[in-house]
């Protein structure tokens, strides 16, 4: 399941894209295309295992 | 490889690592992505001194892509663009599956050389690149069988090592060609005493490059050519042209690299003598 904080935005701010690019709705940023990998649980990856954002947001939460 | 090649002038080969896997536009609008902007990257890379491209494949939003045919996209472009430069791609991949590592080498033709990371390193808090010695060989033995020349990745320490451990496992092909890598994490820590070491503690008759990440790219460069090594540089390992000014270009940060080359007296090595120097 992809990480329920992953948006795609081709703008944010003042900064844009010609392609729409992963964005953490956590953090407020775009993310590094390797994190984006793990933010869509591409492969073996697993953003609740392997994000520290989304673990430390879900301990906030909690 | 020592001071004695510094002083005896031997040419100096500069790799551009012109896009990587990790970050993206991201953190610099001028890295490129698409198969068209890195072409036409190498193409100014090449034209500043690189006889070599390192290469990573992304999908059209930046993201990674391991696909064989991102990669051919990529080397078509780049050879449009490009006169004689040698391509080595990637077969780095964090969390990526060991099959979809060997795709990179699956191209027609397949690259003059490709990467081959030594062992594990620290990704974020949570991952780490696993690099098994088990994929390691089998990526070497696709290698071995596609004519591809093997650049030995060393992200620290302990993965000189591996090579000595590689070197008794496996036939590699004169002169063995490795990279030294320094910075922050799990790489070796950036200093000129650990450079020092890494250089006199190599199997003899090993080939190295030199890569510096971040700010410590230009310097240690100068190292690597002070030390009759080989360089890299370019917007994979390093986005800055200086403290907080972003790099407008790879070819920008060649160019730097070539000036220090030939104020130093080492002239850079064309693709031609590259392949030469690494027996490709």
């Amino acid at each position: 399941m992809v990480c329920p904080h992953l948006a795609y935005r081709k703008t944010n701010g003042d900064r844009s894209f010609a392609e729409a690019r992963a964005f953490c709705t956590v953090v407020d940023e775009f993310v590094q295309p390797m994190r984006a990998d793990i933010c869509n649980d591409r492969f073996a990856l697993d953003h609740a295992a392997h994000c520290e954002i989304y673990r430390g947001h879900e301990e906030g939460e909690e | 490889m020592s001071y004695e090649a510094f002083l005896d002038g031997d040419p100096v080969i500069v790799t551009a690592a012109l896009t990587g896997g990790v970050h993206g536009k991201e953190a610099n609008p001028n890295i490129p992505e698409t198969p068209g902007e890195i072409g036409r990257s190498a193409g100014e890379v090449e034209a500043a001194g690189a006889s070599v491209v390192h290469l990573h494949a992304r999908r059209p939003n930046g993201e990674r892509s391991f696909d064989t045919e991102r990669f051919q996209a990529i080397d078509d472009a780049v050879r449009r663009h490009t006169d004689d430069v040698v391509i080595q791609h990637s077969t780095g991949g964090t969390g990526a599956p060991d099959a979809d590592r060997h795709l990179p080498l699956r191209t027609d033709p397949p690259p003059e050389m490709a990467s081959l990371d030594m062992g594990p390193l620290n990704r974020y808090a949570h991952l780490t690149s696993e690099n098994t010695r088990a994929l390691v060989d089998s990526l070497h033995a696709e290698m071995v069988d596609r004519g591809i020349k093997p650049e030995l990745e060393v992200f620290n320490d302990g993965h000189r090592n591996e090579i000595y451990g590689l070197l008794e496992r496996r036939d590699l092909a004169d002169p063995v060609y490795a990279t030294l890598i320094f910075g922050p994490g799990t790489l070796t820590r950036p200093r000129p005493e650990h450079f020092l070491t890494a250089i006199a503690d190599l199997p003899d008759g090993v080939t190295f490059n030199t890569l510096g990440f971040g700010r410590h790219q230009l310097p240690f460069a100068t190292m690597g050519i002070l030390f009759g090594g080989h360089v890299r540089v370019g917007l994979e390992d390093n986005v800055y042209y200086d403290r907080g000014e972003l790099a407008e270009s790879n070819a920008q940060l060649v160019e730097r690299v070539v000036r220090v080359a030939d104020e130093l007296g080492r002239p850079v090595a064309t693709t031609d003598e590259t392949r030469e120097i690494l027996g490709l």
